[in-house]
């Protein structure tokens, strides 16, 4: 049996409605957390982000200054920042396909639908931490392995295209950036 | 927490890396051992935690609906990228919070609105008359939901705001083919 400890979780919620980051804040604190900070908009959850170094980062989509699928983009710039690999949340009330698909391809780990529960934002923790995903780089994506599962019934082109694979070690981000300092 | 200090493991292929970066989050899986009396269940502990916030609710869905009325109010002088953005967001706060705070009734309303200004081609060209009405239509149910003979008069008021704003939206759009078939795909998520 598998159960996390929210206690050693540090969250960052992004979110212009202050109604909204409250109702995160009570369900994150009644899951155990204590660390949660607050940001209002993307700038200021960017510099959140950077100054807090979150383990899990909970984003809205619909924000002034810039959204999150914007702030999510900024994220994953590997070398950017200390940590590209952070994993997003995108909790909004646009659930509509080509909405899930734009901030899966900017690279949010998951997706929650309003309205919120206890048991949905849980679970996408949950399988954060349990499950998570390897991430992929290519010229046009970085962000976490948009395929979660193999489909024995896909039919289609492999269209990642494979090749001997060579390992390499490559230095953590924070070693080049102290590095470049 | 300090970032990964130990380096990802990247396998490169013809037009892909696949990384795999150290899990600083594995820190927090606790594994039970056998007999170990078990933890209270989270999911309930943060339930009863947001019971205990909605007393609040009703106060917070009246401001909502204050700055949804301001937001009506200043795109009436007329539609600019804030005033635009300023309604959008101020009906889409409230179409994802109405279950949340216990005014499911006003969530087909203000997602009515948020069809309304998100796919007309033209905003200038939607009648204020039916902006008003949507956000009439919100605040009257907020207002009402502890009366009884709510709950019909809402959802009828909701079936005829969305038809004529289908109908408006599927006027204005005539021009692009396809355009609403796709902003109303199946929702991929619940």
């Amino acid at each position: 049996m598998v159960r996390i400890d929210f206690n050693r979780l540090r969250f960052l919620v992004i979110d212009d409605n202050a109604h909204m980051r409250r109702i995160l804040r009570t369900l994150l604190h009644g899951f155990g957390t204590r660390e949660v900070y607050e940001a209002e908009d993307g700038a200021a959850g960017l510099e959140a982000f950077t100054h807090y170094s979150p383990d899990i980062v909970i984003t809205d989509w619909a924000m002034p200054i810039f959204d999150g699928l914007e702030l999510t983009q900024m994220i994953r710039q590997p070398g950017a920042n200390a940590n590209p690999y952070v994993p997003i949340i995108m909790l909004t009330g646009h659930s509509e396909k080509k909405r899930v698909i734009a901030a899966r391809d900017a690279g949010i780990t998951e997706f929650l639908a309003k309205p919120i529960s206890a048991k949905a934002l849980y679970q996408r923790i949950l399988n954060i931490v349990v499950n998570p995903r390897s991430f992929i780089k290519t010229k046009t994506y970085f962000g976490p392995d948009r395929r979660r599962n193999v489909s024995p019934n896909y039919a289609g082109p492999e269209r990642r295209k494979g090749g001997k694979a060579e390992v390499i070690k490559q230095p953590p981000l924070l070693d080049k950036a102290k590095a470049l300092a | 927490m300090k970032p990964p200090s130990t380096p990802p493991a990247v396998t490169t292929f013809a037009d892909h890396d696949v990384i795999v970066p150290p899990n600083p989050l594995k820190k927090a899986v606790v594994r039970a051992s056998p007999g170990e009396a078990a933890e209270p269940d989270p999911v309930a502990r943060a339930e009863q935690a947001l019971f205990e916030l909605s007393g609040d609710f009703s106060r917070w869905m009246e401001s909502e609906c204050e700055r949804l009325d301001a937001a009506r109010r200043a795109a009436a002088q007329g539609f600019t990228d804030k005033t635009r953005d300023e309604l959008f967001r101020a009906a889409h706060d409230i179409k994802g919070e109405a279950a949340t705070f216990g005014f499911p009734l006003i969530e087909p309303v203000a997602a009515s609105l948020c069809r309304l200004i998100e796919h007309s081609p033209d905003l200038a060209r939607v009648p204020l008359t039916l902006i008003d009405q949507h956000v009439d239509g919100v605040i009257a149910i907020v207002h009402r939901n502890a009366r009884g003979n709510t709950e019909r008069k809402a959802r009828e008021l909701a079936r005829r705001l969305s038809q004529v704003t289908e109908e408006f939206l599927a006027h204005e759009n005539r021009h692009r083919p396809g355009y609403l078939d796709e902003a109303d795909a199946p929702k991929l998520v619940p």
